[in-house]
């Protein structure tokens, strides 16, 4: 399991449709992105409920505990989700 | 072909599909084929709860201040609540537990089912509170056109399978002659058809159907009337998000052919069922917020919004179960339903009811007395 406590430092840039913010491996990413103003779905926040997946085009996240909610092959689950690299999302499949 | 309460034949469970293998018969969870069955059960039991935990002293006094149209939106609710919740506490049970083959699931069923009566046991908790005479609330149920137009959606997938079920299980496969319905083609190909469709449609129940009535009840609570109810409904909706979860990880696994490669063929050849499913619940979860508002809207709340509502739900439902979103609204027109639905902060006193993030049988045996040197009294 990854240290994330020494990754303070470490920010990665999350790219969603037009807008970009910069995240750390601090925390899951539904945190930040709400700190950062942009509304995401979300029920459970702890990753049972699925409420929260994005798709996930390009880049990489880990769960430091594996989610009880299945995580479709190319998307995420924000609440729970780290982010590891720049990342580039979306809400949906084909929006 | 018929089913056995024990099945007496030797043979590994860890290789069986979830269904239409053989009968489940040692209730063992030492070893899991699916391991996330088990880990559903867990959380499921540590979420119990009962709805006379829950004071809804001052919901009678709300209720009787409403408007009568409030009133109309809160009642109807309601019944259509205690429908879905009648269907749901008992059909995972009829349904699926002749045709489940591991022991896991076969005990997430039970799991799941038991906490919708619950479900059921918290309407009439309500219900019983709020009006003085619950039957006129209850006996609408199978009188109210709006009603039962529902129930028929809702139960048609499971009467279906129900049927098919029992045929298979005494006639075993063929074409049979049932009074009232005429030829039937039992064949196990059909049945994993129906049943596919039938978690579909259970699917939508959970993760669509239920939705309108939330907003409803967190509308309300917004304005900080009938509190007692959002708070029982705040219980309901955690427990829909992880049955909502268990039938996902099912169509899931179906679709991906990793349990059952025959059921990945059929989960294609249903796709277009599929989609219908989804559509027409959410054409008539639009239809049912314009009854509700029919004589007057909420605050907050009016048909077209809890539409657009609908549409959003329905496509995050789609999308987790790998079909495309195709509806129109992409983004969330009630946001604020979200703080209501988070369910770590079900704001009831621990000593009073169980809250998700309060763990039982955290109590460490292992125990030395160098643990207490820095105990000071």
């Amino acid at each position: 399991m990854t240290a994330i406590s020494n990754n303070q430092d470490l920010l990665h840039r999350v790219l969603l449709g037009k807008k970009e913010i910069l995240v750390t491996e601090d925390e899951p990413l539904l945190a930040q992105l709400e700190r950062a103003g942009i509304l995401v779905e979300y029920q459970c926040r702890e990753g049972y409920c699925s409420s929260c997946s994005l798709k996930l085009l390009r880049g990489n996240v880990i769960y430091l505990e594996e989610p009880l909610a299945w995580v479709q092959s190319g998307y995420l689950l924000a609440c729970c989700a780290i982010v590891k690299s720049d990342i580039e999302i979306a809400f949906f499949s084909n929006n | 072909m018929s089913y056995s309460t024990f099945n007496r034949k030797r043979f590994d469970s860890m290789k069986e599909p979830m269904f239409f293998g053989e009968n489940v018969n040692v209730a063992r969870y030492d070893q899991q084929k699916h391991p996330i069955f088990e880990k559903l059960i867990e959380k499921q039991l540590s979420f119990f709860w009962r709805p006379e935990e829950v004071d809804l002293s001052s919901d009678r006094k709300d209720f009787q201040r409403l408007e009568a149209h409030e009133q109309h939106i809160f009642l109807s609710n309601l019944k259509y609540q205690t429908l879905l919740d009648s269907v749901q506490g008992r059909s995972p049970n009829v349904a699926l537990l002749p045709i489940v083959s591991i022991p896991e699931l076969e005990t997430w069923i039970e799991t799941w089912s038991f906490s919708e009566t619950i479900h059921s046991r918290s309407y009439t908790h309500i219900i019983r509170n709020i009006v003085n005479d619950p039957s006129l609330v209850f006996d609408d149920i199978t009188e109210n056109a709006e009603i039962t137009k529902r129930a028929e959606s809702v139960s048609k997938w499971y009467d279906d399978l129900i049927l098919l079920v029992g045929l298979y299980n005494t006639l075993g496969p063929g074409v049979h002659n049932v009074p009232g319905k005429g030829e039937v083609d039992v064949n196990l190909k059909a049945l994993k058809k129906a049943l596919y469709l039938t978690m579909v449609s259970v699917n939508v129940l959970e993760a669509i159907r239920f939705y309108v009535s939330f907003a409803c009840s967190f509308a309300f609570a917004e304005r900080t009337l009938m509190e007692g109810n959002a708070k029982i409904i705040k219980l309901i909706a955690r427990d829909e998000a992880l049955h909502l979860t268990g039938t996902q990880h099912i169509l899931n696994l179906m679709a991906s052919g990793k349990d059952d490669p025959e059921m990945e063929e059929i989960a294609k050849e249903c796709e277009d069922e599929a989609y219908q499913i989804f559509f027409e619940a959410a054409e008539q979860e639009k239809e049912w917020a314009s009854y509700l508002f029919k004589d007057g809207s909420m605050i907050g709340l009016n048909a077209q919004i809890l539409g657009q509502y609908v549409e959003y739900i329905t496509n995050i439902r789609m999308q987790a179960i790998g079909l495309l979103p195709t509806f129109e609204t992409k983004h969330n027109p009630i946001p604020w339903i979200n703080a209501w639905l988070v369910s770590d902060n079900v704001q009831v006193a621990p000593q009073e009811a169980e809250i998700s993030s309060y763990l039982v049988g955290q109590i460490d045996n292992d125990l030395d007395e160098s643990d207490f040197d820095d105990f000071d009294l």
